[in-house]
């Protein structure tokens, strides 16, 4: 009779933790909210080269990046396995001395038909010099506190994440073009999640800046400070 | 009064109760201020299934802070107890795995902040983890065994 009495005291507290946690989760704000069932691909699990790109998400707007541009007919990509090299890179403090170029980008950097490439930061730093889409996957608040220069926060630790993704494929980019991600170096793993949730969204040119934040400021790239604009 | 009896005195059970409840009122509060860090923490662990992940991370913290509250008022303390006690057992279970598998982690125990360390201080760290869960399932224990007993039977 007694265990039956605290078992019934266990499952209250435990339907107790739930309806607080859906209420406390609903009146929260947007940086602190979570969508009740996770989308978390394993982020360092990169399909092999074989594989191909899988369907593009419906957009807003009903264009999607890989119906502007038939990846492997007009870009080939690069032999299975081998990452893209910069040559002779400039350093991130003479970013923004040029144009938006997406041929000079994917001439370097063609679509490589994987959910991400890890790039150096000198290849990052060529990029954002040459007007590559730039996207942080780092928490907002730390968007706020410093961020590389143009860059657009995508938090995929934060509910929001995937409106994001279908509202930056309903903006029609083409995604054969080069996009850059980054989180906090190291062992995050937040731009290879990002990378992999683009990826299914039809970008096809997706390069990891591998160490990240930290090396952009150690290398005195440009940055900036504040919420997105 | 022998050691045994000690151990399992009312004086001891309630400080015992207390500490536990205010450990675990600790333990959930930065897990209910910052919920995606806790998700990427649960995520950290390789165990759980991705969609799973952000409905623990909002569950478990409401736990935490409800069995420690009813710890330390008293309440309804066998249930919490055994509530604290399979939140233990899982969290030994998963930092072990996890240790067995050479995959260093933060715990995201007190704190859900990423901190910056080398694999082997969090590998040292995990190990730490893993001998304050044992101390803390030693307090559940005490609390079950002195509240199981039934009233001490008069003398004849």
């Amino acid at each position: 009779m007694n265990l039956r009495r605290h078992l019934l005291e266990a499952a209250t507290l435990f339907l107790l933790a739930i309806l607080c946690a859906l209420v406390a989760n609903a009146l929260a704000s947007r940086e602190r909210k979570l969508a009740l069932v996770g989308s978390y691909p394993d982020a360092l699990k990169v399909p092999g080269a074989e594989a191909t790109a899988p369907a593009p998400l419906a957009s807003a707007g009903g264009a999607t990046p890989s119906s502007k541009l038939p990846f492997e007919e007009k870009h080939p990509g690069p032999a299975a396995g081998s990452a893209p090299k910069a040559t002779e890179p400039p350093r991130g403090s003479e970013a923004r001395n040029f144009s938006f170029s997406p041929g000079d980008l994917l001439k370097r950097f063609p679509p490589h038909n994987k959910p991400y490439v890890e790039i150096s930061g000198d290849d990052a730093a060529w990029l954002v010099a040459h007007g590559a889409l730039v996207l942080d996957a780092r928490r907002t608040k730390d968007y706020v506190a410093g961020h590389i220069a143009g860059a657009r926060s995508f938090p995929v630790w934060e509910s929001d994440i995937d409106a994001r993704v279908t509202a930056l494929v309903g903006e029609g980019r083409d995604g054969a073009i080069p996009v850059v991600l980054y989180c906090s170096g190291g062992d995050c793993e937040d731009s290879h999640m990002l990378a992999q949730k683009l990826y299914g969204a039809g970008f096809n040119d997706l390069l990891v800046y591998r160490d990240g934040w930290p090396d952009w400021v150690r290398r005195g790239g440009k940055s900036a400070t504040g919420p997105e604009s | 009064m022998t050691p045994k009896e000690a151990l399992a005195s009312p004086w001891l059970t309630v400080r015992v109760q207390i500490a536990l409840g205010l450990l675990f009122v600790a333990a959930a509060l930065p897990k209910l201020v910052d919920p995606p860090s806790f998700a990427h923490m649960i995520y950290n662990y390789r165990l759980v299934p991705g969609a799973l992940v952000n409905l623990m991370a909002l569950v478990m913290p409401w736990l935490e802070l409800l069995a420690g509250l009813a710890l330390i008022l008293g309440i309804w303390t066998r249930a919490s107890a055994g509530i604290v006690g399979a939140l233990l057992l899982v969290f030994l279970a998963a930092i072990s795995l996890n240790l067995a598998r050479g995959n260093a982690i933060d715990c995201g125990c007190f704190d859900v902040a990423s901190a910056n360390r080398t694999v082997d201080e969090r590998l040292s760290d995990m190990r730490l983890d893993v001998l304050r869960d044992l101390g803390m399932a030693l307090m559940v224990a005490q609390i079950l065994r002195t509240k199981g007993r039934g009233p001490a039977p008069s003398p004849a």
